[in-house]
């Protein structure tokens, strides 16, 4: 009797054991499954007007807000040597697009629209090609449909490593007059967005008594 | 049932159970570093006749939310889907024909009519193969955006079992 107690005990624990082995797998399935959504949310940062800090995707992209903007010197379209630090003590937007990239050329024109707007301000953008293998003639061609005048300068492979890797286009990174990244968004935002993070970055960092701005 | 039977089963359901666990715990250490990969490619061993042209169908998935450029962008600045395949000794592989894409435009901008593969889609392969057991290498080369962000140009590895008897 004793004996088949204690087989019948065995048996249950195997049941258990085989149970619990069934419910971890799910569970498994359902982080996994959980992962791949948030990573899918985790594309469309900041829309809603929503700072992107939640939203950014925390294992690709470590956010450079706050951080002092890293220098480059790259060659824009036009041949000539440009520098981050020839706009030092100027709101700067800088901006990683690409011929391939749709959403890049949708804010492009909004960019241009706001490069004039807030000029007075001393804000400067520059938009820096990721597909420098595209060409430059491809290059030159987008920028010109899309209205642009503002320097377009062709990345080396170096600067995309320093702003965190660019898993994805288009990414814009706000700099204050200290030269300290004010914003930084990812993916395609709204033009409302947009003029709030310039407006930021024009407010923040400027001489308080002697602005009068 | 004697006791004997019974131990038996009692023990067999613990050495089952234990398989189970073992497998499980197997499966939580290999979660790789989450591939950023958008296509997927829906690898089925392929059997042909030998010595006969075939068209092998090869289907791929595109990842919920996203949308690659078709074979046939509508602009030269977009990069269209690619299959390409190495040379394979005893297998005459013909060009891959592409299905046609679906028009998409982003709701930023409806002006700009783009022609994607989404979901599933299938490229044919014609092949003449000599009997036996042959693996094609290839890869597919795509360009995944949504409706707010591109990602770089990607190559996916393809890999065909074919077997032609």
């Amino acid at each position: 009797m004793k004996r088949s107690v204690l087989v019948f005990g065995v048996m249950v624990f195997g049941v258990a054991l085989l149970l619990w082995a069934g419910w971890h797998n799910l569970r498994e399935r359902r982080l996994a499954m959980q992962q791949a959504q948030a990573n899918r949310v985790a594309l469309v940062p900041g829309k809603g007007g929503q700072p992107d800090s939640s939203t950014a995707p925390e294992s690709e992209a470590p956010t450079m807000r706050g951080k002092t903007a890293p220098g480059f010197t790259l060659v824009a379209l036009d041949g000539k040597k440009v520098s981050l630090s020839d706009f030092k003590g100027r709101p700067v937007l800088v901006n990683f697009w690409a011929t391939w990239c749709g959403p890049c050329k949708v804010e492009m024109p909004w960019f241009e629209e706001f490069h004039k707007q807030y000029a007075a301000q001393g804000f400067e953008i520059l938009g820096l090609a990721d597909d420098v293998d595209a060409g430059k003639d491809a290059i030159a061609k987008v920028a010109q449909k899309t209205g642009v005048t503002y320097p377009i300068l062709l990345t080396d492979g170096k600067v995309q490593t320093a702003y965190g890797g660019l898993d994805y286009l288009p990414m814009s990174f706000y700099i204050d007059r200290r030269g300290v990244i004010v914003e930084e968004t990812a993916g395609l935002g709204g033009k409302d967005e947009i003029e709030a993070h310039i407006k930021k970055t024009i407010a923040s960092g400027a001489p308080a008594a002697a602005g009068g701005q | 049932m004697t006791r004997v039977q019974l131990a038996v089963g009692g023990a067999l359901f613990c050495v089952a159970g234990l398989a189970v666990w073992a497998a499980q715990i197997g499966n939580l250490n290999p979660s790789p570093a989450k591939a950023k990969s958008y296509v997927a490619y829906d690898a089925e061993p392929q059997v042909v006749p030998a010595g006969k042209r075939s068209v092998l169908e090869l289907r791929f998935q595109v990842v919920g939310g996203f949308h690659v450029n078709s074979h046939t962008p509508k602009s030269e600045l977009l990069i269209p889907t690619q299959l390409a395949f190495d040379p394979a000794a005893a297998v005459n592989a013909e060009p891959v024909e592409y299905p046609a894409g679906t028009p998409y435009s982003s709701s930023f901008d409806p002006t700009e009519k783009l022609d994607v593969y989404s979901g599933a889609f299938a490229v044919k392969l014609p092949v003449t193969a000599a009997a036996g057991t042959h693996t094609l290498h290839g890869t597919l080369r795509y360009q995944a955006c949504d409706h707010a962000a591109c990602y770089p140009p990607k190559t996916l590895p393809v890999q065909i079992e074919l077997v032609a008897k």
